[in-house]
């Protein structure tokens, strides 16, 4: 009869779980932190296409839509107005040092006319805000 | 006698909160957040409108205009299509201009489609101009 060598056999390691939860844990605080609640999914905007559109870099203070029926919202909240647009941004640029604090997110629907448009581009514009338009890439 | 009875349930029982769960609560919370997380990343172009009063004179005639007339473009008064614009305004080579010289012009008649306002504002964007928006009298 053969028998098995010694060194063959296996020991039981047992894995430190204890800090498991702290790390788990601690990845959650991480997301929630990092995290950005999207304010406008329940927005109809069709957005408009173009070649020239590069993936958004800046860090945007406020974020500006207007919908397909024309309604403006600052920020996910529906405003009356250009002028609280411009009053908004305005408000938000305050405290501002440098061009990089200066960016704003502008959706708009491709198929609005300028007359509905026109005067939320020269709010943001008027109350010192560098503008960015979201659009689509060209296939 | 009831006073007896009180100091008994006063004392304090050795109980541990069962924590061994914790890690198992952690971790579904993480696959929560990661699946219902959507990341987006939105694609733009950045426009820094210049704004101010309106000049008693009017601004160079070698400033050039880009007009939009509903879905009609024009650059100098003469009709062009977005990849003609696009020609015209890499040939000014806006990029190696000062930024004063780098003004272009942008005119719109009412019920233009902003679908070709972006055209135009991106393709001045692009090439490294300076928006002006025209007001209307």
């Amino acid at each position: 009869m053969k028998k098995r060598p010694q060194s063959k056999k296996r020991r039981a390691v047992p894995v430190p779980i204890a800090s498991m939860g702290d790390i788990a844990f601690l990845l959650i605080i991480f997301f929630m932190v990092c995290s950005e609640v999207s304010k406008d999914k329940k927005m109809q905007v069709v957005l408009p296409l173009s070649e020239h559109v590069k993936k958004m870099q800046a860090v945007v203070v406020a974020r500006i839509a207007v919908d397909e029926n024309g309604e403006i919202f600052f920020d996910g909240t529906r405003v009356d107005n250009a002028k609280d647009v411009e009053w908004g941004v305005r408000a938000l640029l305050t405290s501002t040092i440098s061009d990089d604090q200066r960016h704003v997110q502008f959706k708009c629907d491709s198929s609005l006319p300028k007359e509905t448009f026109e005067p939320v581009i020269k709010a943001i514009a008027a109350a010192g805000g560098i503008i960015e338009a979201v659009g689509e890439k060209q296939p | 006698m009831s006073r007896k009875r009180y100091s008994k349930e006063k004392k304090h029982r050795t109980g541990e909160i069962p924590t061994g769960s914790f890690s198992d609560i952690a971790f579904l919370l993480i696959i929560y957040f990661l699946v219902a997380t959507t990341l987006v990343k939105v694609k733009s172009i950045a426009a820094d409108l210049p704004s101010g009063e309106k000049a008693s004179q009017s601004q160079s005639d070698k400033t050039p205009i880009v007009n939009l007339r509903g879905i009609e473009i024009f650059f100098n008064d003469k009709k062009v299509s977005v990849e003609l614009l696009n020609e015209r305004l890499e040939a000014l080579e806006l990029g190696e201009k000062e930024p004063a010289k780098r003004v272009i012009m942008l005119e719109s008649t009412n019920g233009t489609p902003y679908d070709n306002y972006f055209q135009a504002l991106a393709a001045i964007s692009a090439h490294q101009g300076v928006v002006a928006i025209v007001e209307e009298d």
